[in-house]
């Protein structure tokens, strides 16, 4: 079996799309915090760097300080000047941290760092062994050279800038990469099911057109029964035949699209579904309005099949189909096991199936969403878990005849 | 005469009144410090260089100055040799920190800094 392209698989494109943008976007979030937390910690020991350069200038600004501060100790109260210079400003407080006088720029000071940053500023912290003028803590003040925090900054933003590119760009082909066994899964399935069509068409025509010829009237009612049940089982082959050769092959003709009398369309496929839900004893209520659609013959017929289908398949026995038509809308209600999904629109995307319990491949309510899509129709879903589903689509203007 | 007497009278009455006003540091520390080699000045320097803040100065002299040993002296041993430890103080707990408080206001450099 050829795993070819081909146009069947612009599903698979939508959905690998939206994988695709979900990983990158989380991938992207979580480089971005990645590089966040590294020019964090870049910044930090750039930090440490500017500081450890500027200790030793400030400790020799300290030294010298100490110097001064010691002779106009011994030189006191014939000299009270305190010691100025030019380079820096300076503050010296007691044992008990209370200021006994002070040059500084920008008063907030710490006692528990030896260096830190205040403001536009600078302060280095020396603790004095003889406490010259009664000072214990001596604050070394200069102003900050902010080319640092520039420079590093700058080199956050283009280095983290290129790095998020480079990552993505790989993320990109990863994602790619990871996605290839997937894609390649689903292509196959594609193929499969394409290939299977083709097989499947004749026999079933033979039995459908050799069931319905034969004159059931000479027959036993145990005969008639079993006569029944193989045309309950021819039609939902064919069913499912429509579904696979309508995904395979229609999916993307011209659309030929004519008014369509609803209501006689319905009627139509509830009389072909009829023997079909009889086998569940499920019975239809129907409530119809005259309305039209300006759409394609076919692919509506294939919407309201699937309805039907489904709405038979997932019903309890003795259940019943509401199917209620309206200008403007149809619904189709079932009472059957409801989904359990909190999110029941994604029943619509393909090969997902209500309920494993039943068979099938999950392609008949992806087929009706695309549809939907192609006439701009809305769609609604809601459902009750054992209680049932209500499907209802609503006709935009347009496509609705007078 | 009798204007001499009143005059005396005057100026001694003077004296004493301008004694009962002096505080406890004039009468109890200048006396005996103004005869010491080391002033009083010098000394709150040293403490100040040694106990920096004003609660560890006042409580470092005042524990000095209730019990006086060589221990919790600042002086050099050249001086204890010579002048000896002083005597334990004679004030109680309030004159005591009554001195001390003039001597700290009259000597802290915080005040006096420019």
């Amino acid at each position: 079996m050829l795993v070819s392209k081909n146009k069947g698989t612009n599903l698979l494109r939508s959905s690998e799309k939206s994988s695709l943008v979900r990983f990158l976007a989380l991938y992207i979030v979580l480089v971005t915090m990645l590089l966040l937390l590294l020019g964090i910690f870049y910044y930090q020991s750039q930090e440490k760097l500017m500081f450890a350069e500027q200790r030793t200038t400030l400790s020799n600004h300290a030294n010298s300080q100490v110097k001064a501060l010691k002779h106009l100790h011994y030189e006191f109260p014939n000299n009270t000047t305190y010691p100025r210079d030019e380079k820096f400003y300076s503050a010296i407080y007691d044992i008990e941290g209370k200021k006994i006088f002070s040059t500084l720029r920008n008063r907030d000071i710490n006692f528990g760092k030896e260096i830190y940053r205040t403001g536009d500023s600078i302060h280095f912290l020396k603790s004095l062994d003889d406490y010259y003028l009664g000072a214990k803590y001596l604050f070394i003040e200069v102003p900050e050279d902010l080319s640092w925090r520039e420079e590093t900054i700058r080199n956050i933003m283009t280095f983290g800038t290129l790095t998020l590119i480079v990552l993505a760009i790989f993320g990109f082909f990863f994602m790619k990469i990871f996605l290839r066994p997937m894609k390649n899964s689903i292509m196959l399935l594609d193929d499969f099911i394409k290939d299977t069509t083709h097989e499947l068409n004749t026999p079933i025509s033979a039995i459908l057109a050799n069931v319905e010829m034969m004159d059931m009237s000479t027959m036993t009612q145990k005969n008639q029964k079993k006569l029944s049940r193989i045309n309950i089982a021819a039609k939902t082959v064919s069913h499912l035949y429509q579904d696979l050769t309508y995904l395979t092959l229609n999916h993307n003709r011209e659309s030929k699209d004519e008014w369509i009398d609803l209501k006689q369309l319905l009627q139509d496929r509830v009389d072909y579904f009829a023997i079909l839900a009889g086998s569940k004893k499920i019975n239809f209520e129907l409530d119809l309005k005259e309305s039209a659609l300006f759409i394609d013959g076919v692919k509506i017929a294939r919407v309201l099949d699937n309805l039907i289908s489904n709405a038979i398949k997932y019903n309890k026995r003795n259940g019943s189909i509401f199917i209620v038509l309206r200008k403007n809308y149809l619904s189709v209600q079932d009472t059957g096991i409801g989904i359990e999904s909190d999110k029941p629109m994604e029943i619509f995307e393909r090969y997902t199936r209500f309920n494993t319990s039943e068979g099938g491949f999950g392609i008949g309510l992806n087929i009706v969403k695309s549809i939907i899509e192609e006439y701009k129709l809305q769609i609604g879903v809601e459902s009750i878990v054992n209680v049932g589903t209500t499907i209802r689509i609503d006709f935009v203007k347009g496509t609705i005849g007078a | 005469m009798l204007r001499k007497i009143i005059l005396i009278l005057i100026l001694v009455s003077m004296e004493v009144l301008a004694i009962s006003n002096t505080g406890v540091y004039e009468r109890n520390c200048i006396p005996c410090h103004r005869y010491q080699p080391a002033s009083l000045e010098k000394l709150f320097m040293e403490y100040l260089k040694t106990y920096s803040g004003e609660l560890s100065l006042k409580g470092a002299l005042k524990d000095f100055l209730q019990n006086p040993t060589e221990k919790n002296s600042l002086m050099n041993d050249k001086f204890i040799e010579n002048f000896s430890v002083k005597d334990k103080t004679i004030l109680d707990d309030k004159k005591l920190d009554e001195a001390l408080d003039t001597y700290w206001e009259l000597y802290n450099v915080k005040s006096k800094l420019e």
